[in-house]
């Protein structure tokens, strides 16, 4: 089995280091040049990075350190996208500047493209962006424009195709549509209309394209999935135990993630317990079908345990495939 | 002596004062003494009690100048609870989510000083301030207790004890706020029967804020709360909350509280704009059931930014006094 790190990390270090916190504060009070910011957001990102590859992780985010939230990179890359006041993201204590519509969408581009350069410049392990789906969009965005949801929708998939364009030639190995808002059930389209936005969306993708549900049940919109080219479907077996046992029973037509570590409480999972629970479904999809991570970014942890978790799934690896780099040779 | 309609209140946290802030780092790193902190949080508090005072506010509150975060605090003196590092909750705004790693419990009178040193500065009424059960929950990382609901209950009854002991200690106004209390429709249940708790056989008026809301969500069921007074931001969507209270009559036993300046914006807010905003809610509660503050706590802007606004609040409900003829 693969382990991968799906989205959002701690921009503080757990001990000392450099941290995006005390830059921003000390930026703000004239203290430190834009130079310095701009290189504290880059030696935080390579932390993240490299413990990322220290436990061996497969592939990963950059730990989105420059974001403020999922929502960042459209509201800088698209116009009449634009960051207004804060909302509570989910069901989460985390309050995101949610993007005000305020006329036709269009993509200008470059800064997610940017980063995501810069990430893949920093590690040799594999990066992939994290970026908000349609349907998570639609649940987050306030339309002041369209008064028209399919017509503000069919606008968002073209958006979004024309972002994950952008990181052609940048290095990026992925692009995973977070679908939160498909899971915790704020958006409620039929799966036909899933299935035919993803397929918009997914065909003949420009990178390898992969959806993550988290925060709520995945079983709902797996047949929306069904006959799309994906690179994964990432589920969340945290508020959805069972849902190991199904894909042991019944198997899948794409490789599936496994968000197994609750990215949103302290408690450490047990190696024992989770290998105990992964081995029948990585015999049913085989090794390299079976991938594994927290059940979403690990930024809702304070930094300390957001590195045990990480080091977690290195432990897990480990247990679970016998060499902690045995899945590494072909990168 | 307050007034009998349109009455004006705060949430509850005011900024502190810089020579506070100042005064609180160096009493983290021990260069000052704890009698030395509390004169600081004493001299700050009475500053906060005389704005509202010059404003001529009618339900005053004492701002919280102890109080870093609203959960940590209590989490930091009650039994049950440890300290994590910062865990950011958006831009670059970060608090000390509490582990609660044995059984809750309480310190009941824990906030009773800060509640009688404000009173004493001034004769209109000083809400006592309290944070409710399912917040604390919500707000904290659980390591303890097997489910949520087990949680919610044991801080229920921990959250009561400290209520009765602000009653007995003299408050007629005691504030528990719940803003997390929108967060999962599904457990709007479990907190109601957690307010049930907390409030049950008080004797004093009862308030509860909540904010931050898909308020459509857990509406009406919200009403069900047992508390005198729901305190709800309006400001921050635009008063569309309005429009939503609008669907059904508001229950006779009763008050809002109506937040009509954002408490997360720069920009003042003008006089009119406010005004338009209580006339619309003034068509769905009587006068004498409806208060009017800033949506939430103010602690995010600056003194001078909270003065303003504060300051506009009085304003727009002097001239509707006046243009209304309200006593
Ligand atoms: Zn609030």
């Amino acid at each position: 089995m693969k382990t991968c790190l799906v989205g959002s990390y701690p921009k503080i270090p757990a001990g000392s280091g450099p941290s995006v916190r005390t830059a921003i504060q000390r930026f703000e009070a004239g203290d430190i040049s834009p130079r310095a910011l701009h290189e504290t957001y880059r030696d935080v990102t390579r932390r993240v990075l490299a413990l990322a590859e220290a436990h061996a992780v497969d592939l990963t985010t950059d730990g989105q350190i420059r974001w403020n939230d999922l929502m960042d990179p459209l509201t800088r890359d698209v116009d009449n996208f634009r960051a207004a006041g804060l909302l509570r993201l989910f069901d989460n204590n985390f309050y995101y500047r949610h993007p005000v519509i305020t006329g036709r969408l269009q993509f200008q581009g470059g800064t997610l493209a940017y980063w995501a350069r810069e990430a893949v410049s920093l590690t040799s392990v594999p990066v992939m962006v994290a970026l908000p789906g349609p349907y998570t969009v639609l649940a987050l965005a306030e339309d002041q424009s369209y008064h028209h949801r399919d017509r503000l929708l069919a606008d968002i998939v073209e958006v979004l195709r024309l972002e994950a364009e952008s990181l052609v030639n940048t290095g990026v190995r992925e692009v995973q549509w977070d679908e939160p808002g498909l899971a915790t059930h704020s958006a409620t389209p039929s799966l036909e209309e899933v299935a035919s936005v993803y397929g918009d969306l997914t065909q003949n993708p420009p990178v390898p394209m992969s959806v993550a549900l988290y925060w709520g049940s995945s079983s709902p919109w797996l047949r929306a999935f069904e006959g799309l080219t994906l690179n994964r479907l990432s589920v969340d077996v945290v508020h959805e135990p069972p849902l190991l046992r199904y894909f042991a029973e019944h198997g899948a037509p794409y490789p599936v993630g496994f968000g197994v570590l609750n990215a949103r409480e302290v408690r450490l999972e047990s190696v024992d317990e989770l290998t105990r629970q992964l081995e029948p479904v990585i015999r049913r999809l085989g090794e390299d079908a079976v991938l594994v991570h927290p059940n979403s970014g690990l930024e809702l942890l304070p930094p300390d345990r957001a590195e045990a978790k990480v080091a977690l799934l290195g432990q897990l690896k480990v247990t679970l495939s016998g060499s902690p780099h045995s899945e590494r040779g072909g990168n | 002596m307050m007034h009998k309609t349109l009455r004006t209140t705060s949430v509850g946290s005011f900024p502190k004062p810089e020579s506070l802030q100042r005064m609180r780092v160096r009493y983290r790193r021990g260069d000052v003494s704890y009698e030395e902190l509390k004169a600081a949080e004493r001299e700050a508090t009475e500053r906060v009690i005389r704005l509202q005072e010059r404003l001529g506010y009618d339900l005053l509150v004492h701002g919280e100048m102890e109080r870093g975060d609203m959960v940590a605090y209590f989490a930091e003196h009650w039994q049950g609870f440890s300290e994590s590092l910062p865990v950011r909750s958006y831009g670059n705004r970060y608090y000390r989510k509490p582990i609660v790693e044995g059984p809750v419990q309480g310190n009941p009178g824990l906030t009773v000083e800060s509640w009688k040193l404000a009173q004493s500065f001034t004769q209109q009424p000083v809400k006592g301030m309290l944070t409710g059960p399912y917040t604390i929950c919500d707000w904290s990382f659980n390591v303890h207790y097997p489910d949520r609901r087990a949680l919610v209950l044991d801080l229920a009854r921990v959250v009561h004890e400290e209520a009765k002991a602000l009653e007995e200690a003299g408050a007629k106004f005691i504030q528990i706020d719940e803003p997390a209390i929108s967060t999962r429709p599904e457990e709007i249940d479990l907190a109601i029967e957690a307010m049930g708790i907390v409030t049950e056989g008080l004797t004093a008026h009862t308030i509860s804020h909540v904010c931050y809301g898909r308020f459509d969500l857990i509406y009406p069921a919200l009403l069900d709360l047992p508390v005198t007074q729901l305190d709800l931001e309006a400001a921050n969507g635009h008063f569309a909350l309005l429009e939503l209270l609008s669907r059904y009559p508001w229950p006779q036993d009763k008050e809002l509280a109506l937040g009509v300046v954002d408490v997360h914006s720069h920009r003042v807010e003008s006089v009119d704009e406010v005004k338009a905003g209580i006339r619309r809610a003034l068509e769905l509660i009587p006068p004498e059931r409806l208060y009017v503050d800033p949506d939430c706590g103010l602690k995010t802007r600056t003194w001078e930014e909270a003065e303003a606004k504060l300051t506009v609040i009085a304003e727009a409900v002097q001239q509707l006094r006046d243009e209304e003829g309200l006593s």
